[in-house]
Formats: structure tokens, sequence, C-alpha cells
């Protein structure tokens, strides 16, 4: 099952973030609840952690900005 | 060692099966949780959520000492609270999801569950808000003298709050059958104590209120159930209400998902070692009440239960915009909607020689006496209205000594406390009317009408509704009550989806008017000019009679302009007209009665006929409603129309106190007559 990784809306007024940082390597395994990228939002820097285990394949940038809800990666 | 020892002896007086099902819904509400924030990191769910990690023991514990007949209000911070009050998961997602067969049609969301057949009977986003409608919950169950017992959880943020310290007040004094939990996970939002109290605890606090106060680690499930389960006997027995503060630890942020950045790594790890999901779960193993293939066997049956509830929202129909405009009132007609003026029938005419003579103030007693004869579900509320004095305007006396302090309550001055209490009894069917003595002190509780009163019946989807009155008496014209007593704010209550909102002139009206609101399905404002109540004297039946809301009445009939008016402004606008029929200048006066719902039928007819119109009220004319009823005139009968349509309203200044300006800054028979004969003048 492939699980669909996009830009979370985390609090009430966001509407887009910067994903800052991919802190699991492109095609790298991981565990549901490891970190697996940083996003900024207006407030702060925070650790997104894996909601699936599986395969990380990465489709965006680290450093660049998006919406909330942009197909960022997928875990298979 | 000893502690662990006496901790042990303190597992073994609950009952092992007590103890698994505290951890099946602890597993429960951390399946939900987990679910929830892995859908928010995949992008799965785009909603707001403020994590209850770490808070789990408290309603898992609660719930095995109460059933859903207990009425329970909690907060935003909240899904814990559900879920192991037993609303459905799958309701619950769906709510969260915006879903059409959410617990609340998905138009209150994940903040403002309401779900009654599980007791979680309100929900509220606005800090320390629910605790005055948890007295309200509590005064029901009392009066009714059921065995029901009301809990009301909030933050210990909430704890900074004036409704929390009202509401410990009144719930002191009336000794209710109420819990004040305080979840107190050591942050409000953003800012740890004590970074915003000086206080050492909360617990006792209560003392100052006259009752108990008692401080509970949550994080050790075993006696925190002990603690629990004597103070939910002691609540239940009518011994009157209790404050928990029930420590705990917030591991999350205050909103959004991961863990908390308002602790330092150390004390994260150190709450986290003491998060009572993982410990209780080893306790049961070492016990050996359970063994981890049986714990295996619930989590995975609360992870299966939470993925059903999922998959069933997702696939759920989202709440389309066609419900817009349901479930503000009961009628969907209400809502005023541009182009749209249902006609209401008018109340039969009284026949003559059926009224007697009375003052308004009488008229608003006897409405009030006849409430309370026939439902006893009516009650009536506020300060000093018992006997003596029997209101400050004399509007209750008498009704005490007749129907006794339990039905006509005396309240101490707090006005939050006082709709907070009308708020929480209505949502259970009663019918309290509440008495605010002057309309400007609606700022002290404007929250409770607003956010709470006016928006319950739409955020639960018509779950829950609140059959509420408030008298509120106006000031203006009567000289020397100053800036802070006279004002006319009834533009503040129009603007508020929800509520309906009277503002009699003569005491048939209002006497009708008010057994109308009383037994309305929705929330009601009646506004009572204090001018009116010693001053206007007139006839009205003996006997209940109902003035449908919404009929607005033709005072004066007219040929050359309609002057529409409400309130005492009604009497100076006929004095008006009877001086310009001196000068040939022909005057009809609607007097509006209920300014929502309101009646642009009778009002759009009215000028269709004279072809001007002149809207008047006490109110600041600026941002006045006089301001939508020409807007909406010219709108519908711009063509028709022989002059732009006037507003006359206050002077934009506070009421002075000095005679002068007080009469003359408010619209009066003579400056409403020079404002008359400008539009008539218009060419």
């Amino acid at each position: 099952m492939t699980t669909q990784l996009t830009i979370p809306r985390l609090e009430m007024s966001m509407t887009e973030g910067v994903l800052t940082e991919w802190l699991v390597a492109d095609g790298a395994q991981v565990n549901e609840g490891d970190p697996i990228y940083s996003l900024e939002t207006g407030k702060s820097i925070q650790e997104i952690q894996s909601p699936a285990s599986g395969r990380l394949t990465q489709k965006a940038r680290a450093g660049e900005t998006y919406p909330v809800g942009t197909d960022i990666g997928e875990i298979a | 060692m000893m502690q662990s020892q006496a901790q042990a002896a303190a597992r073994l007086d609950v009952e092992p099966a007590v103890l698994v099902n505290i951890y099946r819904q602890m597993s429960r509400i951390r399946a939900v949780d987990k679910a929830i924030q892995a859908g928010l990191s995949g992008g799965k769910f785009l909603f707001s959520y403020w994590p209850m990690t770490g808070q789990e023991s408290i309603p898992a514990t609660i719930s095995q000492l109460i059933s859903k007949r207990d009425y329970m209000v909690t907060t935003y911070r909240g899904i814990h609270d559900q879920v192991a009050k037993g609303v459905p998961l799958a309701g619950l997602f769906s709510e969260a999801l915006g879903r059409f067969d959410g617990v609340n049609k998905g138009k209150g969301g994940s903040p403002h569950i309401s779900d009654p057949s599980s007791g979680s009977m309100l929900t509220t986003a606005i800090v320390g808000g629910g605790a005055p409608i948890a007295n309200g919950l509590a005064l029901a169950a009392k009066m009714r003298t059921e065995d029901r017992i009301t809990i009301v959880n909030f933050g210990d943020g909430a704890t900074s709050i004036g409704a929390v310290h009202e509401a410990m007040n009144l719930a002191g004094v009336w000794k209710l059958p109420l819990i004040f939990l305080c979840q107190n996970n050591q942050i409000g939002e953003y800012t740890p104590i004590p970074g915003y109290t000086a206080s050492k605890d909360f617990a006792s606090r209560a003392a100052g209120y006259g009752f108990k106060g008692v401080k509970l680690d949550a994080n050790d499930v075993p006696a925190f159930y002990q603690g629990m389960k004597k103070i939910i006997e002691e609540v239940r027995r009518g011994e009157g209400p209790i404050f928990v503060e029930a420590l705990t630890m917030r591991l999350g942020p205050h909103a959004g998902v991961g863990d908390t950045k308002e602790l330092s790594r150390e004390a994260l790890q150190a709450a986290k070692e003491a998060w009572p999901v993982p410990r209780l779960r080893a306790q049961l193993i070492e016990d050996g009440i359970s063994t981890e293939q049986q714990l295996a066997e619930i989590d995975e049956a609360a992870r299966q239960e939470v993925d059903a509830a999922i998959a069933h929202a997702l696939a759920a129909t989202p709440t389309p915009r066609e419900e817009t405009l349901i479930d503000v009132y009961a009628d969907p007609s209400v809502p005023p909607r541009r182009g749209h003026y249902p006609r209401r029938e008018a109340e039969a005419e009284p026949g003559s020689g059926t009224g007697k003579p009375m003052l308004m103030l009488d008229a608003i007693r006897e409405a009030q006496d006849l409430a309370l004869e026939q439902d006893a579900g009516v009650f009536l509320l506020g300060e000093d209205i018992g006997d003596p004095p029997g209101g400050v305007f004399a509007t209750s006396r008498g009704l005490q000594t007749k129907y006794g302090p339990e039905r006509v309550r005396v309240t101490p001055i707090a006005e939050t406390a006082i709709i907070g209490a009308g708020i929480g009894a209505a949502l259970v069917g009663m019918r309290p009317v509440a008495e605010i003595m002057f309309n400007d002190f609606a700022g002290v509780c404007l929250d409770q009408i607003f956010n709470h009163a006016a928006k319950q019946r739409y955020m639960s989807g018509s779950a829950t509704h609140v059959p509420m009155t408030i008298r509120m008496m106006v000031g203006g014209g009567t000289g020397g009550y100053g800036a802070q007593h006279s004002q006319s704010l009834e533009a503040w209550l129009l603007h508020t989806p929800g509520l309906k909102v009277t503002f009699p002139s003569t005491p048939f009206d209002a006497k009708g008017l008010l057994l109308s609101c009383i037994f309305d399905e929705d929330p009601c404002v009646q506004l009572e000019s204090i001018r009116l109540l010693r001053g206007a004297r007139g006839e009205a039946p003996a006997g209940d009679y109902r003035i449908p809301l919404g009929v607005a009445k033709v005072r004066r009939e007219g040929s050359d302009i309609t002057v529409v008016t409400y309130g005492w402004q009604v009497q100076e606008s006929l004095a008006a007209a009877e001086e310009l029929a001196k000068e040939g200048i022909s005057v009809e006066v609607i007097d509006l009665r209920t300014l929502v719902p309101l009646d642009y039928h009778r009002v759009l007819d009215s000028v269709k006929k004279t072809r001007r119109a002149l809207v008047v009220h006490a109110a600041t004319e600026f941002c006045g409603f006089g301001g939508e009823i020409a807007s909406t005139v010219h709108e519908e009968l711009f063509s028709t129309l022989k002059a732009p349509v006037g507003r006359f309203g206050a002077d934009f200044a506070p009421i002075a106190y000095c005679r002068d300006i007080e009469l003359n800054q408010i619209p009066q028979a003579k400056s409403i007559a020079a404002r008359i004969r400008e539009v008539i003048a218009f060419k």
C-alpha cells in the first residue's frame, strides 16, 4: 500500500510551509513514527514523522516553499 | 522500592478488569491520536488538531466510573474525552472531516463535538467557556432530582479566565453536582507554568469558593481511579461540587503533530517515562493481570475500530453548501435572505373589554408568572430577582414568594455565570429566563451569548439547541443613568446569527412576545426599555396569549412616509406623527416588535404605499439597524421611492449624564419630526 506524503496543515492559519530538509534519503527504508523531513511554518520548524513504514520516494526538493496539500513524496 | 510496593498494593485494590478496561480506553484514544497525526503528516487529513497525547488516562479512568447519563463538557483539546465518553468513532471522524453524517453534520468539527446520546453535551473552543454552561447542566439535573453528575474538563490554562471563576463561585453557592476537572498539563497553549500564574496549585483555589479541591496524579492510574471514585461518589450524593486538579503532561504541541516544543529535552523524556499509556500496559503485564498477547489484541482491536471509522468517514458525503442556512434556527425561514421576505401570520386582535390596564413591568411579570405556572421546566435567574425587591425594576415581584427560590433563582453579580447556567439548563430541555439588568452589561457576558447560546444549534448540527430567553433592560432617555447604563446595543445582537431579538413598545406586546420567546426553541433576547417599564401603560388580556415572532404592526396609518421603528422610539415617532398631521403630513408608523426575524414583508408593503421611509432608533445611527433596513428598502423599491430612505439614530457618542445632552443626543419627537420633514422635502 502506498502512502502519499503531502504538506500538512499544522496550524489553523497555515497555507504553506518550507520543506527545509529531508531527514531520510531518497529510496531508504523508514519506520512509522521516524522523523522523515523538517517543515518550517510561520512559527517554527517541526520534524514530521512518517505516517507509515516502507521505502521513501522523494518527489520535491528541500529548501523550497510549498502550499499545503502539495504532494512531496510517498512511502511504498 | 517502598513506593513501588505501595503502588502495587494500590493496584491490587482496583479490580483487575477495571484496569484492563481503562487500558482498553487508553488504547482506543491512542489509536485515534496516532491515526489523526499520521493522517495530518501524510496529508490525508487537512484540519486543525490540538493533540492530547499524554492525557489519555484521565477520561479513560473516569469512563469506568460514570455512565452515558452523566453529562460532560469539554474543550477543543478533548478528543480523548469524546472517545472515552462513548462518542461513536465513525461519527467523530466524519465530523472532523466535515462530513454530513458526522455527529454534528460536519458543521461543528472536532473542536465543537456535541453528542447527547453519549452525554457529551458541548465542546467549546473558547478557553474556560464551558464551565458556566456545565453549571446549567448540573442545575437541571439537581432541579429534576436526577442522580446524574456533570464533569467539565478544561486545561490549566483555563484557570486564568473569569468564566471559570464565576462558574466556580456559582457552583459553590448552589451546591451543584459538578466536577471541575482541570487537566493540568502544565502548559497553557505555548506558555508553561509559571509564565502565566503565581499560584502554587489550582486545587487550593476551590477553598476560596467554599468547596473542596483535590490534587491527583493522573499518571498513576490505579491511584487516580481510587481518588476519582471517591470524588464521583461524593458529588453524586449531592454534597456539592469538587474541583479536581489532575496532574498530567502534554507530550504534543499546542496545535499540529509530533512532540511539544514547550518542554526541554530532559523534561520531555521524563514526561514520556511517566506517560500512563505504556506505563499501565507494563504494569498489567508485571502484575500478571494481562499477557502481552492479550494487550496486543486490545491494541489491534482499537486500531481496527479506528481504521474502519476513518474508512467510513473518507467515503462519507461532505456537507453540502445547501446546508448553510439550516440549523441556524429551528425554522430555516428565519435567517434573513435578500429577496426572501416571508409573511408571518399576525396574532388575533384581542376582543374589546378583555384587557386590563397595566404597566409594562406588570405585563412582563405576568408573562413570567404564566410561564412558570404552566411548565415545570421554566425558571428565572438573575441578580436581585427574589423577593424583596423582586428585580430592580420589579419585573418579578412576588414570583419568588409564589414559586420558591429554586425556580426564581437569585444569582451572584456575575453575568457570564448567569447566561452560562441558562445555556446549560436549556441544552437539556429546560426553559430558563435570565435577566440581565442593563443592556450595557452584555459586555461582560457576550461570549456566552454569541459564541455559545447563539451558535450551539449550528455547531451541533441541531443535535442540541438552546431554548433560553434573556431579558435585558435598556436605559436611555430616562435621565442620569450615565454612559454605562443607557446604551441601546441591539446591533451587537442582530449581527449574531442564531439569536432572535424582540423589543416591545407596549405592555400588550411585552407580555405576548415574552411568552413566545420563553416557549421558542431558539435563544431569544427581549430588550425592555426602562422608560417604558414604568412609562408605558396599556391594556393586556389576562391569561396566556402569544405574539408570533417576526410580525410588525402598523401603529398609525399614513400615506406620505413610513417611519420604521421599535422600542421606546415608537412613542416618540407617534408623537412626531401627531405633530406633523397638523401640518398636513400623513405619517405611517410601523413598530417592528421583533428585530430578528425581521418582518420585511410588512415594511416593504408599507413603503410601496407611502414611497418614502425613515428608520428611527435610539441606538447610534452609524452602523445601526437603520442602515440595514434602509439598504434593503433601497434595493427592493428604488424605482418606487420619491426620496432616499432616511436613517435617524443617536449621535455617535456615549450617552451623557447631563440632561441636556442625553435628551437631545437620542431621537425624540421634535427631532424625529424635523427629520421626517427633510425626507418629505427631498426633490
